[in-house]
């Protein structure tokens, strides 16, 4: 992990929440090194430096595991994009997104994006099995086949044996129900169609496009920060004074 | 994943403090600069002096002089103690109270005169480490009481404390940490950031202080290092946000500290130390009976209840070297690029380099040869560090040394590959292509000549194809050096090639004609002996082509003399002389041959010499093939074409001379007559071709050939001259040499002749020159046309005489027109042509009375000829 190394100042902040177990760690993974490998459960929490085009976004992964729950909220402090993520195969990791972690949240730029994200969808969805990533995707994947025990995989594979609990729909309804949390209108936020995916680590699908829409989504807040601080006070308290302008604003730089 | 980055120390044993009493534990340490202050669970503080000892192997170690102890009169623990060095003071913490002792005498300092210098019901206090008062004798403190939920802020000063602020928190606290304004809190179920100045509190996380002990450690600027659930270390700023990721400790962490780039942190058994930098673990030392963790001034030194130590960073440098020795590239460069912040900007570079060509090299020997290359780019490596893996590439006159200490383990190349050839292969190839990439850029700079030699000779032995293209372009091969490779790997072609750049072209030929020659073996070129002449042929040392002309002549003279014959034109450059190449090529006939062919029938030059020259050469030619028998007809024939081709058609070659050699030849008969014809004895040239050869045709084209640059009538002349031979019959003297009916031959030629050429005879002539007895049936077609051409020419004589006539008719009848009414001229009228006015009374007059300069008239008369009959019929007044 050489990027970590360089100790750059971030310039914004995306926090993978969730329940223990749903696979945040082996999301980070998919994305940054482009592979799916046995992963431990997360302890306390490691972050990553994504270069992404001049700006520096650091991407944490947060420990599930009740234990570190505390720490959530530190963690989401000042954060530009919150990626809730659950398991399809598992309802329960839903209930707990809502129950346990969109509390964490409070502490996020007010405004913050968030991602409801429904990952190991390989286990019930045949199209989630491809992958949709290009580069030596299928040489990453037979090299887990080989650790995971072949039977199981197959079964998975054939015949679904983890059904699918948590459906498309139920993720888009939670999504408007933090939308209502936040106190946020639901036809000036981002629509729940484009903020739910359904991912798989293990082959990668959706995985790119999941970060990178985020990624795309929080420029506009990567440009305000900058300009918060390259500006003189008196256009910040313009600024401020513009109070619902700003969502405006952001949107035309 | 362990890396030695620490060594424990021994500074203050445990006979040094309290001998054989077993019953005195270390409470507490501080330690200013070299000054080390021990207070023990029986109420005295010690102090020592620590000295650090570097043995001769540099291996360091402490020796500890025993200073002063003084017990305090309280009976009860010494709990904490704080240096405050300015002031001269220890705070010290012991039976609830906070008070002050001189540091050198350890005797409890009075309370001053206006105020106390004690503070009463602590639990914990702590030194704001980045104060924001400016006042330098005075240090900033806070402090928790056993009052319920308050934190205090005090100013210390020499001899009293006074208390600047109180504030209370939501639950009570039980350790404190201190920078600038912000306090760092652990209360019973949670930490916090309570920012003294304004009030305002962030909440941290939930942490039960109650079940585990908290650590509230200050790391720098505005940012805490604070026990987490689970055994976390968990950094924290100022604003609440964690900037780097937690690490994993162990749950009962007893006390932590930062030593860039490491955590450190300390519980009942172990020291663990984890990187900063990545979170990893990194090393682990046991430690019995843990008690004390703390930093001082960079310095991290350790207690057991009973004994002192110090944990000794290894250098940096000694850590990155250890990483790269058991090959942790990534980790050393990471620990490397982390130290940058540590380390001044220009040592830094250079221990960045060195790192990432160590790095490099050692990836090299990993044969992974795109990581290797980037860390080689990243790092300037000199290229001849790799060059020297490789035995022998360097040139021998190379000034180049490794660097020392050496970037790397291998001896080279046959060690790095311990015999492994497939390795061997792929290094060097390895090399070819990156010396290939590296050449023309900055990297070579200052050692292109190694460079390009060291190529030169991978090239040479890889039989790789660019060793020309390298040769042939610009390059910096040094030319003592990369003889023997090539010779050794027979890359002779190549070999002369470097000599032509270095200018040694002689070299380079006698090298080429030993491999045409068979003497060397070097199959690089099968048209090695064309490229030679070619070479001569556009070789600008003219010395050079006499040397070596000779050789490509006698080897081929047909493409030897490309030599002379292909030079490019060019100015500037010496032309050779004509003159000297003839004379040259004396001995090699073909050639000479060839060359005057190419100057008479090419370059078409108009000297009397070379024609000639070339003329005898055909001729000799000719005679040499008649001599030999049997006579191969279809060479004779091809050379007498020549020959003949030459005399007809060039008017320069000394005739009577070339006559003069083939007099006796009765076989050049053609020839001879052709010689005639130029010397305009065409009586000469048609006897011999009439009677000698008695070929017809032959002596008709000769009249047609002899006459086509001349006008008509001495066509007729040559015609009329054939005509009076035929006719002659046999000349006298030479009776019927020809066999039979010799003039009956004769007598039909002139009848074809004339039925054919009719045009060109004049008949009448001819009519007088026949023989009486001939039938007009054989003539019939030259008398038809005859009489058809003469009245012909009567008729358009008739014609023109009837025109004639008429227009003088005309002009008659004009004159006497004119004449009637006079023609005025004067100063006041202008000439029709020119429009100027007369100034003589002589004009021309025009049809029509019209009067013109005679001048005018002239002129145009002479730039029209279709109007010439006008000057006939002008009259002049
Ligand atoms: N089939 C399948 N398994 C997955 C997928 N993603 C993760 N897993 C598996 O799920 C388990 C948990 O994955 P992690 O990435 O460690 O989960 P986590 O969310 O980081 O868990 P914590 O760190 O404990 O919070 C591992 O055994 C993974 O192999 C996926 O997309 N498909
Ligand atoms: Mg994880």
């Amino acid at each position: 992990m050489p990027e970590t190394s360089k100790m750059k100042k971030p310039d914004v902040k995306v926090v993978l929440l969730g329940d223990m177990n749903v696979g945040k760690t082996s999301l980070l993974h998919r994305y940054t090194e482009r592979k799916f490998k046995d992963t431990i459960s997360t302890v306390g929490g490691a972050f990553f430096l994504k270069q992404w085009g001049p700006y520096n976004i650091s991407i944490w992964d947060t420990a599930g595991r009740e234990q570190f729950h505390g720490l959530g909220s530190m963690y989401c402090r000042g954060a530009a994009a919150i990626i809730l993520t659950y398991d399809v195969t598992n309802w329960q990791s839903l209930a707990e997104l809502e129950e346990r972690f969109l509390s964490l949240t409070d502490t996020a730029n007010h405004d913050c994006i968030y991602a409801v994200v429904g990952n190991k969808a390989d286990l019930t969805d045949p199209t989630a099995q491809q992958s949709q990533d290009t580069d030596g995707m299928s040489e990453d994947q037979t090299e887990c086949e080989d650790r995971t025990e072949p039977e199981v995989l197959s079964t998975s594979l054939t015949s679904s044996a983890s059904p699918k609990q948590v459906t498309h729909e139920d993720a888009m309804a939670l999504y408007g129900r933090i939308l209502r949390y936040k106190g946020l209108e639901e036809k000036s936020s981002l629509p729940a169609e484009k903020m739910c995916f359904e991912t798989s680590a293990k082959t990668g699908y959706n995985v790119d496009t999941l970060f990178e829409t985020l990624f795309d989504l929080v420029l506009p807040s990567i440009l305000r920060k900058r300009n918060e601080y390259q500006e003189s006070p008196t256009v910040d308290l313009e600024e401020c004074r513009g109070g619902s302008s700003k969502r405006a604003r952001s949107s035309c730089c | 994943m362990s890396v030695k980055a620490f060594e424990l120390v021994p500074a203050v044993e445990r006979d040094l403090l309290m001998g054989d009493k077993a019953r005195i534990n270390i409470e507490c340490i501080e330690c200013c600069g070299k000054h080390l202050y021990v207070g023990t669970n029986d109420c005295f503080i010690h102090h020592f002096l620590l000295d650090e000892v570097t043995s001769s192997k540099g291996k360091l170690s402490y020796s500890a002089q025993k200073l002063l102890h003084k017990y305090l009169g309280l009976k009860k623990p010494v709990a904490e103690l704080r240096a405050a060095s300015a002031l001269e003071r220890l705070i010290v913490l012991c039976d609830g109270i906070v008070f002050l002792v001189d540091m050198v005498t350890l005797e409890t300092v009075p309370s001053a005169a206006g105020g106390g210098a004690k503070i009463r019901g602590v639990t914990a206090f702590c030194i704001n480490e980045n104060p924001v008062n400016g006042d330098p004798f005075c240090v900033e403190m806070g402090v928790l009481s056993s009052k319920r939920r308050t934190v205090q802020i005090y100013m210390v000063y020499e001899d009293r404390v006074q208390l600047v602020k109180e504030l209370t928190t939501p639950e009570q606290p039980c350790a404190v940490s201190l920078d600038g304004y912000f306090l760092c809190l652990a209360l019973a179920t949670q930490y916090m950031i309570l920012n003294y100045n304004t009030g305002a509190s962030q909440d941290l996380f939930p942490y039960n202080s109650e079940e585990r002990r908290p650590i509230v450690k200050r790391i720098g600027r505005e940012e805490f290092l604070l026990a987490a659930p689970g055994g976390l270390g968990m950094f924290a700023n100022a604003e609440g946000v964690s900037q780097r990721a937690p690490v994993n400790w162990s749950e009962s962490v007893i006390g932590a500290a930062v030593c860039f780039p490491y955590v450190v942190a300390l519980d009942e058994s172990f020291i663990t130390i984890h990187s900063m930098l990545d979170q990893q673990l990194k090393q682990t030392l046991s430690f019995r009976d843990g008690h004390i963790l703390q930093d001082f001034e960079g310095k991290v030194i350790l207690a057991s209840t009973k004994a002192v130590y110090v944990l000794v960073p290894l250098p940096l440098e000694r850590q990155i070297q250890d990483l790269l020795a058991s090959h942790r590239v990534e980790e050393a460069l990471i620990l490397t690029e982390g130290a940058q912040r540590n380390i001044p900007k220009d040592k830094f570079q250079i221990l960045h380099k060195r790192i990432l060509q160590q790095a490099g090299f050692i990836q090299f020997g990993q044969l992974q040869f795109l990581e290797a290359k980037e860390h080689f780019r990243k790092g300037q490596l000199d290229v001849r560090e790799l060059i020297s893996l490789y035995p022998l590439l360097l040139p021998a006159s190379s000034s180049f040394t490794r660097c020392h200490p050496p970037l790397h383990e291998f001896a080279d190349l046959n060690h790095l590959a311990q015999g492994d050839q497939e390795k061997v292969l792929r290094c060097k190839k390895f090399l070819i292509s990156y010396l290939g990439e590296v050449r023309s850029t900055e990297v070579a700079n200052g050692c292109r000549e190694d460079v390009d030699t060291a190529l030169l000779k991978l090239y040479a032995e890889q039989d790789h194809e660019s060793l020309l293209d390298l040769l042939a372009s610009d390059n910096a091969c040094l030319l003592a050096d990369s003889v023997p490779w090539l010779e050794k790997y027979h890359k002779y072609f190549a070999l002369g090639l470097l000599y032509h750049y270095n200018g040694q072209d002689s070299a380079a030929l006698q090298l080429w004609i030993r491999v045409v020659d068979g003497d060397l073996q070097d199959s690089t070129r099968s048209d090695l002996y064309e490229y030679i002449v070619d070479f001569l042929c556009s070789c600008f040392n003219l010395d050079l082509v006499w040397k070596y002309a000779d050789w490509a002549l006698r080897k081929d003279p047909t493409t030897g003399v490309h030599i002379f014959t292909r030079r490019p034109v060019c100015k500037g450059q010496t032309q050779l002389n004509p003159d000297d190449v003839i004379t040259y090529l004396g001995k090699h006939d073909q050639a000479l041959l060839l060359y005057l062919e190419h100057l008479v029938l090419e370059r078409r030059i108009q000297k009397e010499k070379f024609h000639t020259h070339l003329a005898v050469l055909y001729l000799e030619r000719v005679l040499l093939l008649l001599s030999q028998l049997p006579t191969d007809e279809e060479k004779l024939t091809r050379a007498r074409e020549r020959l003949q081709a030459l005399l007809r058609e060039s008017n320069l070659y000394r005739v009577q001379f070339l006559l003069g050699k083939m007099e006796n030849s009765e076989q050049l008969l053609l020839e001879r007559a052709t010689l005639h014809g130029k010397l305009e004895e065409h009586d000469k040239a048609l006897h011999i071709l009439v009677h000698k050869l008695r070929d017809f045709p032959s002596a008709e084209a000769f009249c047609i050939w002899a006459s086509s640059s001349r006008d008509s009538a001495y066509r007729q002349q040559l015609f009329h001259l054939l005509l009076g031979v035929y006719l002659d019959g046999n000349p006298p003297g030479k009776s019927q040499t020809a066999a039979g009916g010799g003039s009956g031959d004769l007598e039909m030629a002139a009848v074809d002749l004339l039925n054919r050429h009719g045009e060109v005879f004049d008949a009448v002539r001819v009519l007088r020159m026949l023989p009486e007895g001939w039938s007009l049936q054989l003539l019939r077609p030259f008398l038809g046309r005859a009489v058809r051409a003469s009245m012909h020419a009567c008729r358009t004589s008739q014609i023109a005489l009837g025109l004639a006539h008429s227009e003088n008719l005309q002009l008659l009848h004009d004159r006497l027109k004119e004449r009637k009414k006079p023609i005025f001229v004067s100063e006041k009228k202008g000439c029709h042509l020119c429009h100027n006015t007369f100034s003589e009374p002589s004009v021309v007059c025009l049809p029509g009375g019209v009067p013109v300069h005679t001048h005018c008239i002239a002129q145009r008369v002479r730039d029209s000829p279709t109007k010439r009959q006008l000057t006939n019929s002008s009259n002049h007044t």
